[in-house]
């Protein structure tokens, strides 16, 4: 009975409310996008002006955990498309959510190991400009998977009383999830491989 | 627009919900528009001191100067002088013109003139003005840190503004609170995209919209696209001062790792030539429409208007450049900042004639908006055209840096902003509080403002060419601007008219929000909708939401009896 | 009420200071041009001046014209014109073009030739007698460094001038400007010139000058609560004067300068220009 109504609050969300939502997280993400941009502007004048990176007396670290963190956050964003979609379809996924607040936890988890090896490495935040790009870049995507998080256990709890703006929500914290996801990824790739 | 059915929510009962921690747009509107007004205060009296410094280095500065400066014996300390240029470019900036024009006219006008009921996300809107706050609140307690504040010009290039050039809390502070006002801003941004494309009232197309609307979505764009660009730079300027990281550290002083001092000034102008226009382009929005409106006539050639002021928006974003001549970037990038840069006049050639346009032939009424809006487009001529000469590579060889640069943008952005907020604030006056503004002191206001500004700029650039370079405390030690003193002189005592002018204005608008004479819904009588409901607006706005009909400017159409206007929800009146 | 009357008479009466002996159009003429290339600023400048005027004039003449010819009283009974027509959009856009045409595309075209023929145009050093010079900036005071006896820069016997910079008149000079903390600019008033000095990097300027005498130095870029202060002075010698005084300098650099003082090896390898102005 409870979760024939919880269905039925979650369908009834309206075209109109998911529509304004959907053109407000377009522009807040164009808005991320282009902070992030403009940090990877920064990485693409310093790569290229160094004559060589990384800089002399550095050395790249090693690449097993920025992958074991890409391989992570990958994972969460596919839990969070299963969610997703099973939301569409007016059913409360609990698991799916936590999945991803799970695998999302883990890849701070080893974000914090990441900064505990370049540590150890003597990579320091204030050792130059290379370790200046990994500590402050890796920061700044972490505060925004951070507060990412903070949203998803609140819509978590959010889920126990489903009602009519459950859907819009779950799409837009999605956005803003994979989101996060593909900068990573652009920022594995520039950053860590490269 | 049917995307959305908005509801007649309760007015607000309590104090605190209905002034403080208000909703509704039109409040917020208000709160921006005081907490502009506090800091234009502010800010202009940091010009006065300024001005009087370089008028009359070594002397103390009348009446207030024993208790703002102790130390010195009323004189502004070097030091101190520094730190009141900074602030007075900040606050003027992000403080007073972006509040007044994007946060309280843009708050005000957007939901009434497109015939919505709120913003759509109005508590986004009240976090907005609150972060604002927030914002305030971080700059100002940095004068109170024991180095004082931030003290590297608006600019803040680093070296200067990292620990090399600048130590103690009041940079980073200064930071923060611009980090803190671009997260507030990029709120209210996206907040008005989403509105203006979702809460258009039923039938109005995007060239129905007021050229103010029009003005203020361009703006809003800009700031949700670029903001960021400054916040990213803010942040790895804070980490470098406060974790040690090396972005923007080079040269013999830094002790580690080289970054690069310019990248600074790539990222902040591709931010800041944006900003120019995002300042702007509001005024330009409520010039256009007030134009039209005081003629009596429709706008002239409106579409053609909202086309120029998007392709400036695009424009905008692709010149910025200019700012960095002397850096020396490569010839070929150089060049092509300077073909671009000088394309922009071609849109603002186009805005020129259509203002005349509408001008002509019009019956002009000279109440005291349309004056205002009449010295927008005097003091943006020439503000505009001065532009070329910085544009210009081999010029600006002499004039970067100079107080013809001064001169020329606060044309732009200090007098043609300012003149443009004054023409919104006694517009809007009346549906704001439901009583009309005194016409006599608005053209006192109007007349002592529009002298004043212009001997300030245009001695600031007469100065410039003469060879004075900016933010200089005392220029009388070079003996090439020895001659400059009586001019400096007269710049000070204009600015010192244009203050005391000012007070004209804040008289009149406390005076009439509580004495003056009752305004009727429409006292301006033209056609937008925020003009079709009572003054002052109720909290609900539209009863009913209105569908349109027409365009915003149908005035002097010879078919209608009885009035020379029709309302935008009326069918439009044919032969 | 005295201190009121005080205020007046200090401030509002002229006082008798040496600047009032100098008219009002001569007091804002900017600094005498002792430059080669001065001239084309100021001729640019004049073009741009001209050009303005004749638009604003247009401005101007809309603004006060049309507030006169239709206002209320005058003209009751306004046009209901859209300004959409063809010949109105045509005529617009004709003022469109008109501004490009004669004003940015003819003040642009002159401007890329003066920029890459002359400012960019850097002497060869290989062909002509050309006077190298390395500034460093700092807070607050220039450093300039001439090369000694060898030629080369940074060694022992370069001549190192403190915020006192002595050329040759009728001679080609090229700067190679870096800073030391901050961002400067190096501004020469005189020679309408300036350009930034940013630590980590190397900008570079070159001018002739044509008259002697004795010119200020300014810093233009903010750096620091002295900024204003950060001045230097220029002295044009004739070409004679330039070579004794230079010849003494030199003998005396290698006599005072120690060597084991690595502040005082603050220069750099010297690059030469003329592989830079092709680029």
């Amino acid at each position: 009975m409870a979760l024939a109504e919880a269905r039925n609050n979650i369908m009834q969300s309206k075209e109109g409310d998911k529509v304004i939502s959907s053109v407000a997280m377009v522009v807040a993400l164009i808005s991320f996008g282009m902070l992030f941009l403009t940090l990877m502007m920064s990485f693409a004048l310093y790569r290229f002006t160094a004559p060589v990176w990384p800089p002399a007396g550095m050395e790249k670290p090693s690449l097993l955990i920025p992958s074991i963190s890409t391989f992570l956050i990958i994972l969460s964003s596919l839990a969070y498309f299963s969610f997703e979609k099973k939301t569409a379809k007016g059913l409360i996924d609990k698991q799916g959510l936590m999945m991803t607040i799970i695998l999302g936890t883990s890849f701070m988890v080893s974000q914090a190991i990441f900064w505990n090896q370049l540590k150890s490495h003597g990579i320091f935040v204030s050792s130059g400009i290379f370790a200046s790009v990994m500590y402050a870049f890796t920061w700044i995507h972490a505060a925004h998977i951070v507060v990412a998080l903070a949203l998803l256990v609140w819509l978590y709890k959010k889920l126990s009383s489903p009602d009519k703006m459950t859907s819009v929500m779950v799409s837009s914290a999605g956005k803003f999830w994979h989101f996060l996801g593909i900068v990573w990824l652009i920022m594995f790739v520039t950053i860590f491989v490269l | 627009m049917a995307f959305f059915e908005q509801d007649i929510h309760d007015a607000p009962s309590t104090f605190l919900s209905k002034y403080v921690f208000s909703f509704d747009h039109k409040v917020i509107a208000k709160q921006f528009l005081w907490y502009g007004i506090a800091f234009l205060g502010i800010g202009g009296m940091m010009a006065l001191m300024i001005r009087w410094t370089l008028a009359f280095p070594g002397e103390p500065f009348p009446i207030i100067g024993d208790i703002l400066f102790p130390n010195s014996g009323g004189i502004v300390p070097p030091d101190t002088y520094a730190m009141l240029f900074t602030l007075h470019g900040t606050i003027m900036i992000f403080f007073a013109i972006t509040p007044i024009l994007i946060g309280a006219f843009g708050n005000f006008c957007i939901p009434l003139m497109i015939g919505a009921r709120d913003m759509v996300f109005p508590t986004l809107n009240m976090l907005s003005f609150w972060l604002a706050v927030l914002s305030a609140v971080l700059l100002l307690a940095s004068l109170f840190t024991p180095l004082g504040g931030a003290a590297g010009g608006w600019t803040s290039y680093p070296t200067l503004s990292t620990l090399i050039g600048s130590a103690g809390v009041g940079q980073t502070l200064w930071c923060l609170s611009l980090f803190v006002l671009g997260v507030s801003s990029t709120m209210g941004a996206v907040n008005y995209i989403a509105t203006i494309i979702t809460l258009r009232a039923p039938g109005m197309g995007y060239f129905d919209m007021p050229l103010t609307v029009w003005g203020l979505w361009l703006t809003a764009v800009l700031n949700a696209i670029f903001l960021p660009v400054l916040g990213a730079g803010l942040l790895l300027l804070t980490f470098d001062r406060v974790f040690g990281t090396t972005f923007f550290l080079a040269g013999a002083a830094a002790t580690s790792g080289s970054g690069d001092p310019v990248l600074f000034q790539h990222v902040f102008w591709i931010f800041g030539h944006p900003e120019v226009y995002i300042l702007i382009l509001p005024a330009w929005g409520i010039v256009s429409d007030l134009l039209s409106f005081f003629s009596r006539k429709p706008a002239f050639g409106a579409k053609a208007t909202a086309l120029a002021m998007t392709s400036i928006t695009i424009l905008s974003t692709v010149v910025y450049g200019h700012h960095m001549y002397s850096t020396q970037m490569s010839p070929l990038l150089t060049q092509s900042f300077m073909m671009l840069t000088m394309v922009i006049s071609i849109p603002s050639a186009v805005f020129f004639a259509n203002w005349l346009g509408t001008l002509w032939k019009g019956s002009i009424r000279f109440q005291t908006p349309m004056l205002f809006s009449l010295g927008v487009v005097f003091v943006f001529g020439l503000g505009g055209l001065t532009g070329l000469y910085l544009a210009t590579v081999s010029t600006d060889l002499y004039l970067h840096d100079t107080y013809f640069v001064v001169g020329h943008f606060h044309y732009t952005m200090a007098a043609s902003v300012l003149l443009g907020g004054f023409a919104g604030t006694y517009f809007w006056f009346p549906k704001m509080y439901g009583r009309m503004m005194n016409e006599r002191l608005g053209k006192i206001h109007f007349w002592i403002s529009m002298v004043g500004l212009n001997g300030i700029f245009m001695g600031m650039m007469i100065i410039g060419h003469a060879g004075m370079h900016r933010r200089i405390y005392n220029p009388f030690v070079y003996e090439f601007l020895q001659n400059l003193i009586p001019l400096n002189r007269f710049i000070t005592y204009s600015a010192l008219v244009m203050g005391a002018g000012q007070l004209f204005f804040v008289w009149n608008f406390i005076y009439s929000m509580y004495k003056g004479p009752i305004a009727t819904q429409n006292p301006w009588e033209v056609g937008t909708l925020d003009w079709t409901i009572p003054s002052p607006a109720p909290h609900y706005n539209f009863k009913e939401i209105p569908v349109v009909r027409c365009g915003p400017h149908e005035l002097g159409n010879p078919n209608l009896v009885g009035k020379d206007f029709q309302y935008q929800t009326e069918e439009l009146v044919k032969a | 009420m005295n201190l009121l009357l005080n205020f007046f008479m200090k401030f509002f009466v002229p006082s008798a200071n040496a600047a009032e002996h100098v008219g009002f159009f001569e007091a804002i003429k900017p600094p005498i041009d002792i430059s080669t290339n001065g001239h084309l600023i100021d001729s640019l400048f004049q073009l741009t001046t001209n050009l303005i005027l004749f638009f604003f004039f247009f401005v101007c003449l809309g603004i006060f014209g049309f507030s006169y010819l239709y206002s209320k009283k005058r003209h009751p009974k306004p046009l209901y014109n859209h300004g959409t027509s063809r010949k109105q959009l045509a005529l617009v856009a004709g003022i469109g073009a008109l501004v490009f045409i004669m004003v940015d595309m003819q003040i642009t075209t002159i401007s890329n030739h003066d920029f890459i023929n002359h400012f960019l145009n850097y002497p060869k050093e290989e062909n002509e007698k050309v006077l190298r010079v390395e500034v460093l900036a700092q807070q607050w005071a220039w450093n300039f460094r001439y090369p000694g006896k060898d030629g080369i820069f940074n060694t022992e016997d370069d001549v190192v001038t403190l915020n006192d910079l002595r050329v040759p008149v009728n001679t080609k000079v090229i700067f190679q400007v870096s800073s030391k903390d901050v961002i400067h600019a190096l501004y020469f008033p005189n020679a309408r010139i300036k350009v930034d000095a940013m630590p980590g990097r190397i900008s570079r300027l070159w001018y002739e000058l044509t008259k002697t005498g004795l010119y200020d130095i300014a810093c233009a870029e903010m750096c620091g609560t002295f900024h204003y202060r950060m001045q230097a002075k220029l002295t044009v010698y004739p070409q004679d004067e330039f070579e004794t005084w230079q010849k003494e300098m030199q003998e005396r650099a290698t006599h005072v300068t120690e060597q084991d003082k690595p502040d005082l090896f603050w220069g750099w390898q010297w690059e030469s220009t003329s592989t830079l102005s092709k680029n």
